[in-house]
């Protein structure tokens, strides 16, 4: 009992980020028709960013337990990035083939890599453990970290957000239109323009958040990027691309999967996901939640 | 009959400059550096990788995201060959790796050529990581994240162990390899010349309208991704022992993405263009690296910029150059 | 002898009744038109026909052999072709690589790896047989990108004529060009299916001086039932049931297309 706690939990942490960096996926490419595989990138960089952001925090004398209070701050910050990569990159290619747009954010992989090894170096880097100063807490017999419960809680407050924005709000309304038929924005008189760079920063911050939270409880490779387009990848094809309840689920699946093969048999970790990813794509391709919109 | 005069010679011309660009790629090590050869020599093989991709992406229309994962295939079964079984023959090495490869293809392609676009190109990134963790978890079979070494093979049953490793590579490895690399390229261009060419050709420009014309599209599709991953099995057989040692990093998905780069470099609308890519690629991988660490920002900015401004690649721009020329007379 | 028939087609887009119990028989040697306004099920039906579509119940036959959503490629194999409303085209193509695709195809080459396309005589020559029936044996080397739109949709056309097959179906062949050429491309059409032994000839067509002059036999579609199915000239009996299928206009066009037949200056090809 104690164990299949902690296994859950563990997932559903991991889920927790991994939503938000397939949410950023999903919302572009519901909208723009892009398959963003730098969202991983975003990630990375916002889990770089909040180690300055923490520990320049720490060392300027502010009470450590407020910490999360800039690290969310920092990802938030970085959102920048979304409308200049928009506009310098991104824009250009919205009427060519879905190759072409793939092999543009694959670019901008290659280059946001070098950006952060220019930036941070090549050597991990951690918090320092800031994480545990909330303690554990017990829960059904096992032992929890409390600011993972913190992170799910923020994804949780994020996902129901992006539910709220996207069913109750004009912005919502031109996103799910513009999902069903590109045409649609256009033909209502709005400025895609600005749709495309809002709605192209909103998925840069859900990943730079992700990445910004996730920083506390685990150390930082120049790689986690570049791995975790993979997982993102699994999560939206599970879920089906282009709905965003499909990354909700999908994220879970893709999450406590990947703990429980690691506590069982850590060698089929990533085996056992691809193997889901695949048998998904062949019995079901559009997905768990594909045909619904965003 | 002038039109026919002047295509005949066209084409004359165009055998000739691959005969001087065949000789002279075959006395490069005469006059060049061990380096330069050394270089030449992966091009080689990355050139048999890139004419099999790109008879995916610019003939039939299908990017491959995971092709990576048949040259490792390649690559590993040179290893497990020569570390394990003690087989040297290099012949023997490169039908294996048909073998194997071919396989795999027509059981992995049987899903895979379901779908097209992104769908295809992430279900084959699938596989390629698939298989990347799987070498890198099953480390008592593969070496793990070490990989593992790649003896020297017989060429034509010569054992050839006594020669220096470099003026083995540089020399006899060398001209073996750009020998498979010729014949290979001729046959290649012998598949996009024929009727089978042409009907991946329809099924990349509009694949609705190529199956109301009889193509049976999935099946076509099918085909070209066996051709293309024995195709890349090849290269990554030949790169192998070029290398010494194979990694699971040959068939993570950035390396297939390094494959998609040089055919795009080149031009995947033009025949020769992968291997342009790939001759460019490689060179100026090198010379980038030399200068900076950060070479994949560079590179980086210089795919965007293909995307964006040059599709066509290299070939595509000086075919448009050329016609220029000749509007302009 | 009956060459294709339809039994009770359904077809829904949701909630939305595309073909509502559509029947009918096409005889060998028939040239039918199917006519409507927009939205009346045409364009469905013959993808329904064509094997593109699965209808929600009933059955398609091809002679005695049933075809319902057996997919564009067998369903060429069997002998059925058809032409595209839209212009479908392979963009990169030469017109006479176009053609080759087709002869290709139906002389079972495509699995012809190794085999040089260009040195096949009997490729070439059977694809410039159809280019010379079509009039574009002169833009053989033309991409099919830099023609024409007219030359475009007859390249789409003669494709379907390469196939040799028994049954056609055109989807709207003279869509988009000029009144004056219509009666040309027509006449074209009947003469390469007479060259090439087409038995029948479906075609959906809203010119009904073109359809008046040409057809056999005219079946109207209307909110995907069928109002009738008759010979020009007995059409004046459902004159009526026509009349409020095809609005005011096309009732006047339908009353002046009676009126050339009157006097004898219509007449089936």
């Amino acid at each position: 009992m104690e164990t299949i706690v902690s296994i859950i939990f563990s997932g559903v942490f991991n889920a927790s980020t991994l939503f938000l960096v397939a949410a950023g996926l999903q919302v572009v490419f519901g909208v723009q028709k892009v398959f963003n595989l730098a969202c991983g990138s975003f990630y990375a960089l916002g889990a770089y960013f909040g180690i300055v952001v923490v520990k320049s925090f720490v060392a300027g004398g502010f009470p450590k337990p407020l910490f999360i209070v800039p690290l969310i701050g920092a990802g938030l910050l970085l959102g920048f990035i979304g409308p200049i990569v928009e506009r310098g990159l991104i824009k250009f290619v919205y009427d060519r083939d879905e190759t072409f747009q793939l092999l543009l954010t694959f670019a901008l992989v290659m280059m946001i890599e070098d950006v952060i090894k220019f930036i941070w170096g090549t050597s991990p880097q951690t918090t320092g453990g800031i994480d545990l100063i909330y303690g554990r807490i017990n829960l059904f017999g096992a032992t929890l970290p409390v600011y993972n419960l913190i992170v799910i809680l923020c994804s949780l407050i994020i996902a129901a957000l992006i539910g709220y924005i996207l069913l109750n709000t004009k912005f919502g309304r031109i996103i799910r239109a513009t999902a069903d038929k590109k045409e649609m924005g256009e033909a209502l008189g709005i400025n895609m323009k600005m749709v495309y760079i809002k709605v192209f920063t909103l998925g840069t911050v859900l990943g730079t958040l992700g990445g910004a939270l996730v920083i506390p409880a685990t150390a930082v490779v120049s790689e986690m990027g570049v791995e975790l387009i993979v997982l993102a990848f699994a999560v939206v094809v599970i879920g089906g691309l282009g709905s965003m309840k499909g990354a909700f689920i999908g994220a879970l699946i893709v999450g406590v999967l990947k703990s429980v093969a690691i506590s069982t048999y850590p060698e089929l970790e990533m085996l056992t996901i691809y193997i889901i990813v695949i048998a998904v794509l062949v019995i079901k391709p559009q997905g768990l939640f594909g045909g619904s919109k965003v | 009959m002038k039109p026919w005069q002047e295509i005949l010679s066209l084409k004359s011309t165009k055998v000739l400059i691959l005969i001087v660009v065949g000789l002279l790629f075959l006395g490069l090590p005469l006059f060049a550096s061990q380096y330069v050869s050394y270089l030449m020599l992966t091009f080689f093989a990355y050139a048999v990788m890139v004419l099999g991709l790109n008879l995916l992406f610019g003939y039939t229309g299908l990017l491959s995201f995971g092709h990576a994962f048949f040259m490792a295939i390649g690559a590993y079964t040179a290893a497990f060959l020569t570390g394990k079984f003690s087989i040297l023959y290099m012949e023997v090495i490169l039908v294996v790796a048909v073998i194997i490869s071919s396989i795999l293809a027509a059981l992995i392609g049987a899903i895979c050529v379901r779908y097209i676009k992104i769908y295809f190109a992430m279900l084959t990134l699938a596989f390629g990581m698939l298989f990347y963790t799987f070498l890198l978890k099953f480390y008592y079979l593969t070496g793990g994240d070490e990989g593992m070494r790649v003896l020297r093979p017989y060429l034509l049953g010569f054992n050839l162990s006594e020669i220096p490793k470099m003026q083995y590579l540089t020399r006899s490895y060398y001209i073996y390899t750009l020998v498979i690399l010729a014949i290979l390229t001729f046959v290649m261009w012998k598949i996009v010349s024929s009727p089978f060419g042409l009907c991946l050709k329809a099924i990349r420009d509009n694949p609705e309208k190529a199956e109301y014309l009889g193509v049976s599209v999935k099946r076509y599709r099918w085909y070209a991704f066996i051709i293309s991953g024995a195709y890349a099995a090849i290269g990554g057989a030949l790169l192998a022992p070029a290398i010494g040692q194979v990694d699971p990093g040959l068939t993570y998905w950035t390396h297939s993405g390094t494959l998609v780069f040089m055919t795009l470099l080149g031009g995947f609308e033009n025949f020769f263009g992968p291997l342009i890519g790939g001759v460019v690629y490689i060179f100026l991988q090198d010379k980038v690296m030399s200068l900076t660490t950060y070479w994949r920002f560079i590179f980086g900015a210089i795919l965007a910029f293909l995307v964006i401004v040059a599709p066509g690649g290299i070939a595509g721009v000086i075919s448009s150059l050329v016609k220029k020329e000749k509007g302009g007379e | 002898m009956v060459i294709l028939s339809a039994s009770d087609l359904r077809k829904y887009y949701g909630e939305f009744c595309a073909l509502d119990g559509v029947s009918f028989k096409i005889n060998e040697g028939e040239f039918v038109s199917i006519i409507g306004p927009n939205g009346a099920g045409k364009t469905t039906l013959i993808n329904v026909l064509t094997g593109l579509l699965t209808p929600n119940t009933g059955k398609v036959f091809y002679k005695d052999k049933e075809i319902t959503g057996i997919g564009p490629e067998k369903l060429s194999k069997l002998g059925v072709a058809r032409s595209f409303q839209l212009v479908n085209i392979f963009p990169n193509f030469t017109v006479l690589e176009f053609l080759m695709v087709a002869v290709v195809s139906r002389l079972g080459k495509g699995t012809n790896f190794y085999s040089s396309l260009l040195r096949d005589q009997k490729v070439t020559s059977e694809a410039l047989e159809v280019a010379m029936l079509f009039g574009l044996v002169g833009k053989r080397d033309v991409l099919t990108k830099n023609l024409p739109q007219g030359d475009k949709k007859m390249l789409d056309v003669a494709s379907a004529f390469a196939l040799h097959p028994e049954v056609i179906l055109l989807d709207e062949p003279t869509s988009g060009v000029s009144t004056s050429d219509k009666n040309k491309i027509m006449e074209t059409l009947v003469s390469a299916s007479k060259k090439i032994g087409i038995k029948s000839i479906i075609q959906v067509e809203h010119d009904m001086d073109i359809v008046f002059s040409f057809s056999d036999r005219i079946i109207a579609l209307h909110q995907g039932k069928i109002l009738s199915d008759s010979a020009p000239g007995e059409i004046e009996k459902n004159e009526e049931v026509v009349c409020t299928v095809l609005g005011q206009k096309e009732c006047f066009k339908i009353f002046s297309a009676l009126m050339h037949e009157h006097t004898g200056k219509g007449g089936k090809a």
